[in-house]
């Protein structure tokens, strides 16, 4: 199940979308956070250390692609999903795995 | 290494989750990150703008053919608050999926830079987001067989 968390900025999606995960985690599901803002702290609210903070490597744009097909541009990956997690999630509170990433969804434009 | 573990393990303890914290902006509803997603929380305050964003986030996710969107009312203070919620949403044909109160916890636990999960647990907030979770569960497995209904 994808779940994404949208909403006006300070309308405190992000406290939401670490208090989900969390539960989610302690109910016996892995669970996999993503920070797709721009400005992420989605970190801080899922309670990961400051070292693992430090550690984090935001996922860079260039594992999604532009393809076209059937004359629509879409976004694919470029490396296999599982390649790209064992790279760049870090584990947090409760077994929560986080990824942060880099503005993935402006790749298209250029 | 345990990221990719997490992901393979879907059958093992429970459904795999994936909670995308996206962008603020509504460009991000056409972008090919949210296309994939089986739901979306829309979480709105009670007052007006933040209200209209949901409106106009609404229509995209329909387009999109994300097969469940729920709004999540936030920092409900009063009935009143509940009220303009529930109104809007009903206007504009969206589930309102929880009511998460108001809820200080919140703001103290920013201060220190902590989890809410950790700063206070049985905070009114995580009880309502208990509800988010049930909601999502509900849902899990369902949506194996994706295509939407139009």
């Amino acid at each position: 199940m994808k779940v994404a968390v949208a909403g006006k900025g300070g309308s405190g999606k992000t406290t939401i979308s670490a208090t989900l995960a969390r539960l989610l985690a302690r109910r016996g599901h892995p669970v996999m956070a993503v920070d797709g803002d721009p400005n992420p702290n989605l970190a801080v609210a899922l309670g990961m250390s400051q070292d693992s903070r430090n550690r984090m490597v935001r996922v860079p744009k260039d594992v999604m692609e532009t393809k076209e097909e059937d004359g629509v541009r879409r976004l694919v990956m470029a490396r296999p999903i599982e390649e790209v997690t064992a790279e760049y999630a870090m584990p947090g509170p409760d077994g929560v795995d986080l990824m942060v990433m880099t503005g993935v969804d402006h790749a298209g434009a250029g | 290494m345990r990221g990719l573990l997490g992901e393979l393990a879907t059958g093992t303890n429970g459904e795999a989750m994936t909670i995308t914290d996206m962008e603020a902006s509504i460009e991000h509803m056409s972008r090919a990150t949210v296309r994939h997603v089986d739901a979306i929380l829309m979480v709105t305050e009670p007052y007006f703008r933040s209200l209209e964003t949901v409106g106009r986030m609404v229509p995209l996710a329909r387009e999109l053919g994300i097969e469940h969107i729920w709004a999540v009312a936030n920092k409900v203070r009063s009935e009143r608050d509940e009220e303009i919620i529930r109104s809007y949403c009903a206007e504009h044909g969206v589930e309102v999926g929880a009511v998460v109160p108001w809820d200080e916890a919140i703001q103290e636990a920013d201060r220190e830079g902590r989890a809410l999960m950790d700063y206070e647990p049985d905070s009114p907030a995580v009880a309502a987001v208990q509800g988010i979770a049930d909601l999502v569960e509900g849902k899990a497995g369902s949506s194996n067989g994706r295509g939407g209904q139009g």
